[in-house]
């Protein structure tokens, strides 16, 4: 009986069934060349282990065992990763940042104590849904990610969510600071996601010190690219419209 | 919280696993600085995914395959720089190991990274992390007939690189 050389390969492996592994076994006590064939193969497999043997023993890099070990140090890579590899979106450079940055933020304040702690948050209770209002609701409204303004509110991206509206995330700078992403519903912008963010510090964009719950939401969120300025403005120019409800 | 959260968990067994990712990622990237880059974005990926992953189903297969789609990635991305690493980086660090230990590791690691991008995960996953042809298949995406065919040339071409015997070079 004759044996494919991938047949012995496999028998090599343990991969044959035992009718299969009987057959060859007897075929090689026949002919010592299909023995050697499958030496061959199990003296290849040894050497490669061998020769990659020795990355096991070598201490594990402080910066993997690190990333292992601290719930707080999770960038989302998937979205930095993909916004980065694709040329023209305005998340592009930034996003990355973004998420090395959030390898550093420590979160941990939820809305509840963020609207207790504030006398007068930029964000009010309407019928169960948080809507921002203020200086926030302004912001949203009408700055563009590129200005800054002196609203102390710094808008980071904007992108379409999986219904079609639209969602902006922003920064405020306060004496804790906190982050979040809105949606605009057809009057006002809802808050979705909302988390205490750390201080900007020296050159830091604001865009880049979006918490992770946030990144979270955005990456779960975000339908397609982000917007580049020139869709940013438009979009504000045309109130924020949602073209899907506008079709109604 | 008191109860161990699948994040837990996830970060536990990654703990456990490092070492593998990072001999999978020597074997495919062909050098160490790469190697370890594509372990650091393969377990941020994992982990901010975690909840697709099932605490008891094969975590170093579901890691394997995350660890290639990086790769490819990456490659696609160098490539479009025009910077795809040379091959005669292979085999820059190899440990502390002894010098005849040394020796093997080189020829054998200078070998692997001649091979096609494609032969050499096939080659990772089953000689040198010792899957199944099965779970090798599936975590390439693959039928079990491609992976046996890349795997079958690539050791043709380990076996003319490092001398026929498969012993001693």
């Amino acid at each position: 009986m004759k044996f494919s050389d991938e047949m012995l390969m496999a028998y090599a492996d343990g991969e044959l069934d035992l009718v299969t592994r009987a057959e060859i076994e007897s075929a090689m006590a026949a002919d010592p060349e299909l023995a050697r064939a499958v030496e061959r193969h199990r003296a290849l497999a040894a050497r490669l282990r061998a020769g990659y043997d020795g990355v096991l023993a070598e201490p594990v890099p402080e910066r993997l065992a690190a990333l292992v070990a601290r719930p707080a140090a999770v960038p989302v890579a998937d979205l930095a990763a993909k916004r980065a590899e694709r040329p023209g979106a305005r998340g592009r450079a930034r996003l990355p940042q973004w998420a090395a940055l959030a390898a550093s933020v420590i979160v941990g304040v939820v809305v509840g104590v963020l609207l207790t702690r504030s006398p007068r948050p930029p964000y009010e209770d309407a019928g169960g849904a948080l809507v921002a209002r203020g200086a926030l609701d302004a912001a949203l409204s009408d700055q563009l990610a590129a200005t800054s303004g002196e609203s102390g509110v710094a808008i980071g991206i904007t992108f379409r969510d999986r219904d079609g509206r639209f969602c902006r995330t922003f920064y405020m700078h306060r004496n804790a600071p906190v982050a979040g992403l809105a949606c605009r519903g057809t009057q006002r912008w809802a808050i979705e996601v909302l988390a205490a963010a750390p201080p900007l510090q020296g050159e830091l964009r604001p865009a880049t010190a979006m918490p992770l719950p946030v990144l979270h939401v955005v990456d779960a969120r975000m339908a397609g690219e982000p917007l580049d300025a020139a869709a940013e403005a438009a979009a504000r120019n045309a109130g924020w419209r949602n073209p899907r409800s506008m079709a109604e | 919280m008191t109860t161990t959260s699948p994040d837990d968990e996830i970060r536990a067994a990654l703990d456990d696993l490092l070492p593998r990712l990072r001999r999978f990622a020597r074997v495919i990237t062909r050098n160490v600085a790469d190697a370890d880059d594509l372990v650091q974005v393969a377990v941020e990926k994992a982990l901010a995914r975690a909840a697709q992953w099932r605490p008891g189903s094969r975590l170093d297969s579901w890691m394997f395959g995350i660890m290639k789609n990086a790769w490819i990635d990456e490659i696609r991305a160098r490539r479009r720089r025009e910077r795809v690493h040379a091959p005669e980086e292979a085999g820059a660090n190899v440990g502390d190991a002894s010098a005849a230990a040394r020796d093997i590791a080189l020829s054998v690691q200078a070998a692997v990274a001649r091979l096609p991008e494609e032969q050499r995960m096939a080659i990772a996953l089953v000689l040198v992390e010792g899957l199944s042809y099965k779970d090798a298949a599936e975590t390439l995406g693959i039928p079990i007939g491609t992976l046996t065919s890349r795997l079958a040339r690539g050791r043709t071409a380990l076996q003319a690189l490092l001398g026929d015997d498969g012993g001693s070079s």
